[in-house]
């Protein structure tokens, strides 16, 4: 199951970031987008599904009520009976079937029967009357009336009128042949007839309607062309169609009244609304395909289709754009850093905005400057040791010979008996050794100082008397790392400088001082000194210069560039000086041990 | 994009127009009354859909109510302002609604959509004229003839094969021996001649005899009263009265129709528009001739269908128009009436194959040049009502046919006077 999720949440986490932010933007417009379009629809259309089913029922109501008054109006009908003394008689007259009438019989029959004809509607189509003792009287539709029915105790529409105590009957719609043989549809309404004084039934009278007449009241109801409409009795059996050629839906039965959503099946769904009718105990019944009602509701629809594709086609669009152009900066960045892997470090990132991506612009810009100039750096440093390097092999033509020769010069000065010789000879040897030989990159303060010692004790013999070096080192200072043949070129500068022009006592002090974390060794003479312009020229070019041409302070100003490089800007070396006083040259380093 | 692919696949494909049938609303709806109780009716009401379906401007919606209540029912409607756009009106009763104005004067009317009423049989024509003016367009003439079914003539002896004519001997006894020779030949479940006791039928043969006699016919004399209680009148009303009395006509007989329909009767007096339905029936061989000339000249019973436009205030000129195209679709389609039994008012139509190829119609299409009429008396229907009351008392026996006479005429007397 994880294992489901696990890939494409893989595959995601690799996709471009521009594609991550395409299909998340997708996914927060099309669901909510596409989950509002279908409640908004689901909802407007059961609300106009529930609408319309209310007004069918209520334009169904009103066409029941029509009918009502209509059967009302038959059901007074068929009380006149009972306001015509000789009718009663007739029903209530033993018979046999066929007897023939007395003429005041016939008379009177047609004028009751004349009277329920012209009263009543133009709609009926036949009257009879049935007694219980066999009389009957039954005019049918084209015909005259016939004597010779009895009544027929298994009908069912008898059985019904018995069981309701003197109310009416309606009976659904059944064919009726005229004595020329042409057949009538026609419903009926029957009513027991009861005598006052006894109780008991006397007879029957039943009027038969023409179903049209109905019919038109179910025609007049405002309704669609698709919309059925009908009337069935109690059994669910057709009475009255709107139209004979729509089909009578299977319900089942109903009563009360109501609407059902959606009976029936796929393209044949409807919306049904029926209402039983008190009076006649029939359900008129209309159904109208929901595919009709929803034309409208589906105009909507497509709409809202239409205008969520719409949107949903600008959002992806606009949030694909914007993707883009948001990651653009970052892909720029990253074909940039590419080129910086390649070793291109002259690339410059176009800073426009303050943003995340324009500091990370800037960030990367500062850092392809700094890798520019550590580069720069570093190679000046090879370039440096290499000249130094180079410089050296010039001189160290054969070192090992000139050690022979000066081992040898001792010697003969030793049998010769010339202590001076053999000292300078010994110290010189050692000087050429500690320059020549050191390949070390740190050496301790002790033995730069030994070194300083050696050249110091040489430039004595050749100056005798005129040079007074001082030397006030402390201890704990001597196991300090510095650089090698650091000191030695200031002391020499010193000497050049404070000795060679002849003025001042030749006073030389070299002193160190350890100060928390800085080692400074300083390097006074008494000598001419430098002027102010010599001074700012000389200072100007230790801040500035990476040249180390020029004719004064050659010297001063490599040591310095070399302090520089080994240990960063803020060390090197700061100058004093005033005219015909002297030069006071402080090195400052870190006070780094060995251990480190 | 899934979901609303789904959403869309749901609501697409399912909006395939039906057909629906196209309801005629814009057609111009004719209400048209009509009291057919004969087998005539089933008739009419083809014609109807067939004109419905012929075209499609006007709809026609047929009201058929039985004749005893028609004229109350039209009167009514009349008076109470929703009468019918067209009604059928019998020549007879129209004096009544030609007096007030109750129904259009047509001639104009039948004018702008070409109806030429002079292409109608000019009897009939002019029975629907007033000041020279028509009220209606006739439909067709009905007249009394004599239906016969065959079996039983030819069991009594009494039919012509060669012709298919009944033998009748000349005069009143004649014809009583023809229906004597028929009684005794015929079960006894058979009345030789079948007429009911009540309404009208025996009214109309009498009027017929009446009118068969040189000296007969006369209803009003010339100061305007009645004058039908004479020898010829009572001569004439005597003989139907020995008929019942004889039981040559069964007793007690309700439907006449429906007894001859059945093969119950041998003979029948009835207007022809029984003929189309008689033909269908299985139980009988009709025959059908002009009623025999008892006395001095062939005379019969007749009347006629005319279409008639009641007057109301919201009859509409588009109203009018359509019901006088309908009236001249009905006269130009008469052999699709005759088919009933009448005869067509068209001559075109009478001349016409169509019309000849029918059986019977041809028998008594003459029977047209031989029919009288009732006079024409705004009241004509009441007295034929006084009439029909008095005949039925004589035919249950509670009077005698002098006493009949005179009393109808006494009656007919302060009806004219009312």
């Amino acid at each position: 199951m994880m294992r489901l999720f696990m890939k494409p949440a893989r595959a995601f986490r690799n996709q471009e970031l521009a594609r991550k932010l395409i299909w998340i933007n997708c996914l927060l417009i099309l669901v909510p987008l596409a989950a509002m379009g279908v409640y908004t629809f689901a909802s407007f259309q059961h609300a106009m599904e529930k609408n319309v089913g209310s007004y069918q029922l209520q334009t169904l109501r009103q066409v029941s009520l029509n009918i009502d008054t209509y059967m009302n109006e038959l059901d007074r009908l068929t009380l006149t009976p009972y306001s015509y003394k000789e009718i009663m008689d007739f029903i209530s007259s033993p018979r046999e079937p066929g007897q023939p009438l007395s003429l005041e019989e016939i008379e009177s029959l047609n004028r009751f029967v004349s009277s329920i004809f012209i009263n009543g509607r133009l709609d009926i189509m036949g009257v009879s009357l049935y007694g219980e003792k066999g009389a009957s009287y039954v005019v049918l539709p084209e015909s005259q009336y016939i004597t010779t029915y009895r009544l027929d105790e298994s009908a069912d529409w008898l059985k019904q009128a018995r069981s309701r105590f003197g109310q009416p009957t309606f009976i659904t719609t059944h064919e009726v042949v005229s004595t020329s043989g042409t057949p009538y549809q026609v419903f009926s309404i029957a009513r027991e007839l009861r005598s006052f004084d006894t109780g008991r039934s006397l007879g029957y009278i039943v009027i038969d309607i023409d179903p049209v007449s109905v019919r038109k009241l179910l025609q007049q109801a405002e309704t669609s062309a698709h919309e059925m409409m009908y009337i069935v009795d109690g059994q669910g059996q057709a009475v009255i169609r709107r139209d004979d050629s729509q089909p009578v839906l299977e319900l089942g039965a109903l009563s009360g009244q109501g609407v059902l959503q959606g009976s029936g099946k796929g393209n044949e769904k409807r919306l049904v609304a029926y209402v039983t009718s008190e009076v006649t105990g029939w359900t008129t019944i209309s159904a109208v395909p929901i595919k009709e009602l929803m034309k409208d509701s589906l105009i909507v629809r497509n709409s809202i289709a239409l205008a969520m594709l719409v949107c949903i086609g600008l959002a992806i669009a606009v949030s694909v754009i914007v993707a883009y152009r948001i990651t653009r900066p970052l892909r720029k960045l990253s074909r940039l850093m590419r080129k910086v892997e390649q070793g291109e470090l002259l690339v410059q990132f176009p800073v426009h905005s303050e943003d995340e991506v324009g500091r990370l612009g800037h960030a990367f810009n500062m850092m392809v400057s700094k890798l520019s100039k550590l580069g720069y750096l570093l190679y000046e440093t090879e370039i440096r040791e290499k000249d130094a390097q180079i410089a050296a092999l010039q001189s160290q033509i054969n070192p090992h010979f000139l050690y022979n020769t000066l081992g040898s010069i001792s010697m003969l000065a030793e049998v010769a008996g010339n202590r001076e010789i053999v000292t300078m000879s010994n110290n010189l040897g050692r000087l050429l050794r500690y320059s020549l030989s050191n390949r070390k990159e740190r050496v301790t303060l002790r033995d730069e100082l030994i070194h300083v010692g050696g050249y110091m004790s040489i430039q004595k013999i050749r100056y005798e008397e005129r040079i007074h070096y001082t030397q006030q080192v402390p201890d704990e200072s001597l196991d300090l790392l510095v650089i090698p043949l650091m000191i030695q070129p200031i002391v020499e500068n010193a000497i050049n400088h404070g000795i060679d022009k002849g003025i001042g006592s030749g006073r030389i002090e070299l002193r160190a001082v350890v100060d928390a974390n800085t080692l400074t060794i300083i390097v006074e003479d008494d000598g001419i000194g430098l002027t102010k312009e010599e001074l700012d020229s000389l200072r100007e070019r230790m801040l500035h210069s990476k040249e180390l041409g020029g004719q004064s302070g050659n010297g001063l100003l490599n040591v310095h560039r070399r302090i520089v490089l080994h240990y960063g800007e803020a060390y090197g070396l700061t100058l004093e000086s005033m005219p015909y006083q002297g030069v006071k040259v402080s090195m400052i380093l870190p006070a780094q041990r060995h251990t480190e | 994009m899934l979901l609303l692919a789904g959403a869309l696949a749901g609501c697409t494909g399912e909006s395939e127009e039906q057909p629906a049938p196209q309801p005629r609303r814009e057609a111009v709806r004719l209400d048209y009354w009509t009291p057919f109780s004969g087998g005539d009716n089933q008739f009419m009401t083809e014609m109807v859909e067939r004109f419905n379906k012929e075209q499609s401007e006007i709809m026609v919606v047929q009201t058929n109510s039985r004749l005893d209540d028609y004229y109350t029912r039209l009167r009514t409607a009349i008076l109470s302002g929703n009468a019918p756009d067209i009604a059928i009106i019998h020549t007879t009763s129209m004096p009544q609604f030609v007096q007030n104005g109750y129904i259009e004067e047509v001639t104009a009317a039948a004018e702008q959509i070409g109806l030429d009423l002079n292409q109608l049989n000019s009897n009939i024509r002019e029975s629907t004229e007033y000041n020279g003016q028509s009220y209606a367009v006739p439909l067709d003439t009905h007249a009394l003839v004599m239906y016969y079914n065959k079996q039983h003539l030819r069991r009594a002896g009494v039919l012509d094969e060669a012709t298919g004519k009944p033998r009748i001997e000349p005069g009143e006894e004649g014809f009583r021996q023809f229906l004597e020779q028929i009684r005794e030949a015929v079960p006894a479940d058979v009345t030789p001649m079948a007429m009911p006791s009540t309404r009208i039928d025996s009214v109309w043969l009498w009027w017929s005899l009446y009118n068969q006699m040189d000296e007969g016919g006369i209803f009003y004399n010339e100061q305007g009263k009645a004058a039908f209680n004479n020898p010829q009148g009572l001569q004439a009303l005597s003989y139907i009265h020995g008929l019942y009395k004889d039981g040559l006509i069964g007793p007690n007989i309700n439907d006449s129709f429906k007894l001859f329909y059945d093969g119950k009767a041998a003979v029948l007096f009835l207007g022809m528009w029984g003929t189309g339905a008689f033909e269908k029936s299985p139980e009988v061989e009709l025959g059908v001739v002009t009623v025999p000339v008892l006395y001095d000249r062939p005379a019969q019973w007749g009347d006629s269908h005319s279409l008639a436009i009641p007057k109301k205030h919201n009859m509409t000129d588009e109203k009018r128009r359509a019901a006088m195209i309908f009236s001249k679709w009905m006269v130009e389609n008469g052999e699709l009436w005759a088919q009933a039994g009448h005869v067509p008012s068209m001559t075109k139509v009478v001349e016409s194959e169509a019309f000849h190829q029918l059986e019977y119609r041809n028998d008594y299409a003459a029977a047209a040049d031989h029919v009288v009429y009732w006079p024409r008396h705004p009241k004509q229907w009441s007295m034929i009502e006084i009439l029909i009351t008095e005949f039925e008392r004589m035919i249950y026996d509670k009077q005698t046919p002098e006493e009949t006479l005179m009393q109808a005429q006494l009656k007919v007397d302060v009806a004219l006077e009312e």
